[in-house]
């Protein structure tokens, strides 16, 4: 069993190595256009990202990333609450709601494009409107499935509305908030590049469309290098406080499932 | 005390139904309708102020330049290579997506061996690769087919592992001490106990793919209601490009409420199905 497990964490650890390596040395002296040497790839990566381009270009993106996602998280919070306790709110919102999250999201942009132009409250806007859809339907569904018992224990005591808001219906609507914070987050991270692929001519997605249409590869190759790694890394944050915020519900589920 | 006797008992009738009061069916649906009618009513005050000036059209505009659509042979070709693209590159990734879920359930090495590169391959979404999908493809087809499989292939996979390690290990010894091949028990045993999973991904999945074929289509220019859009943005047929868009929504939801409808009715015999009652 021991060694199995060994076995199987080295296999684990091996295969991306190799996996790099293998890039590496077959892209090595690569004249293939699409696929040019791994090597350039990571100097025109050091070139262009560090730090050259990174107040110009990686910081406005991330922070339209940022402050798109904290006010679709805000707003999608709000709303949600708003809807699951206001039953008249709910029939008259949900239909739309519904129909407007049938849309895919990036197809506001250009939407949002001709009402506000290219500037930069555009690409922030498309975030919020995109983004504002994942947390606003999960917070419903948590305070929907808030636990009857809990809904008369905050009954009996006679909570204010705030209070049962605030110590009651969030604390136990929160797993579902959070994740639908996660896709929310990736649903920011797509709109964050689409605005910035349509009609910009600044940010990550911008630099790395342009260098595309222009056959640069490496610089290309840098840019999908970087924004994979944005993607990947928000995630891991997000996961990290996630496990943080969470962890009273973790354990409590451990307890159940113990018992 | 009498204060609390009032309000008791609506709270608790309250937490029975589940919502904190809930409206009759009719209710319901006026209000909805209701509710439509304001946004559209809002719509329209907002077009007819000016305030955004040829940037916002009417909602009559909007649906006129929706019934000029629906007239012309080209939208609904475009609607099929949206349909098509979306539904090419769908049953490729389930392919794709089964296949490998499926050995990297059941054989731990394969397992371990690829799960670094999909972990890390897993919150990185299709619009990332969508420039070297174009470079080498160009605005066609194979690139928003490509950029499909690289949007749903991962998430079915991950899915269909998830199915592969719930199969009741029972029913994998008893193959196995009936002398059930390898081969044989994953077909029979392996795959049908783990078909939940894998329609829970296709539900999901389904209206992804036609979201990352607009995606294609917008901003690749690959063939699809995505390029149509962004060829009315252009040209500044602000109406056409509502119309699309409006369009889109109706698709989504259509797609969202087939490939519920399509997942309960296929799977209906499944335990986990038939304990729901649905």
């Amino acid at each position: 069993m021991n060694t199995r497990k060994i076995i199987s964490v080295a296999v684990g650890v091996l295969v991306p190595i190799a996996l790099l390596a293998w890039w590496y040395l077959a892209s090595a002296g690569s004249l293939n256009p699409f696929f040019p040497p791994l090597r350039d790839i990571v100097v025109r990566f050091k070139e262009l990202w560090l730090f050259d381009h990174f107040a110009t270009d990686v910081l406005p993106s991330l922070g339209n990333l940022f402050v798109g996602f904290a006010i679709a998280v805000i707003l999608g919070v709000a709303l949600g609450f708003a809807m699951a306790t206001v039953p008249v709110l709910n029939a008259m919102l949900s239909p739309v709601v519904q129909f407007l999250r049938g849309i895919p999201p990036v197809a506001l942009i250009p939407i949002l494009i001709t009402l506000v132009g290219f500037g930069n409250e555009m690409r922030v806007a498309s975030i919020v409107i995109a983004a504002m859809f994942p947390t606003m339907l999960s917070t419903i569904d948590g305070i929907r499935s808030v636990e009857p018992g809990l809904k008369d224990v905050g009954a009996v005591y006679r909570f204010s509305r705030g209070d049962r808001l605030l110590r009651v219906y969030l604390p136990s609507s929160l797993p579902q908030i959070v994740s639908g914070m996660q896709v929310s987050l990736q649903v920011a991270f797509i709109v964050m590049i689409a605005s910035e692929m349509l009609g910009s001519s600044q940010g990550i997605g911008a630099m790395t469309l342009l260098a595309q249409q222009s056959f640069m590869s490496a610089d290309m190759w840098a840019g999908i290098l970087l924004l994979g790694l944005i993607g990947f890394l928000t995630n891991i944050l997000f996961d990290l406080v996630k496990n943080r915020v969470l962890s009273w519900y973790v354990s409590s589920k451990r307890l159940e499932r113990a018992a | 005390m009498p204060d609390g006797v009032r309000l008791s008992p609506s709270a608790r009738r309250a937490s029975r139904s589940g919502e904190p009061r809930s409206l009759g069916r009719f209710a319901h649906l006026a209000y909805g309708v209701l509710g439509a009618v304001l946004v559209l009513g809002l719509w329209q005050a907002a077009a007819a102020s000016g305030r955004f000036g040829s940037g916002l059209p009417s909602v009559l505009e909007t649906l006129s330049a929706l019934a000029g659509l629906l007239g012309t042979a080209a939208f609904w070709s475009e609607l099929g290579a949206t349909i098509g693209i979306a539904a090419i590159g769908l049953a490729v990734s389930s392919v794709i997506g089964v296949v490998f879920g499926v050995l990297a359930g059941r054989f731990p090495l394969v397992r371990s061996a690829t799960l670094a590169v999909t972990e890390f391959l897993k919150p990185i979404p299709p619009i990332v690769v969508l420039p070297l999908a174009v470079m080498i493809w160009g605005p066609t087809q194979q690139m928003a087919i490509f950029l499909v499989i690289v949007g749903c292939a991962l998430a079915i996979a991950i899915q269909t592992i998830a199915g592969v390690e719930d199969v009741d290990p029972v029913a994998l010894s008893t193959a196995r001490s009936y002398g059930i091949g390898t081969a044989e028990s994953l077909w029979r045993i392996v795959l049908p106990s783990s078909l939940p999973f894998i329609g829970t991904a296709m539900r999901i999945a389904a209206p992804a793919s036609l979201v990352v074929t607009v995606v294609a289509g917008l901003l690749g220019g690959s063939p699809g209601l995505g390029r149509s859009i962004y060829l009315a943005q252009s040209a500044g047929e602000v109406a056409n490009m509502y119309a699309l868009v409006v369009v889109l929504g109706v698709l989504g939801v259509a797609a969202q409420g087939i490939s519920s409808a399509a997942e309960r009715r296929l799977l209906h015999w499944h335990p986990s199905f038939r304990k729901t009652g649905s």
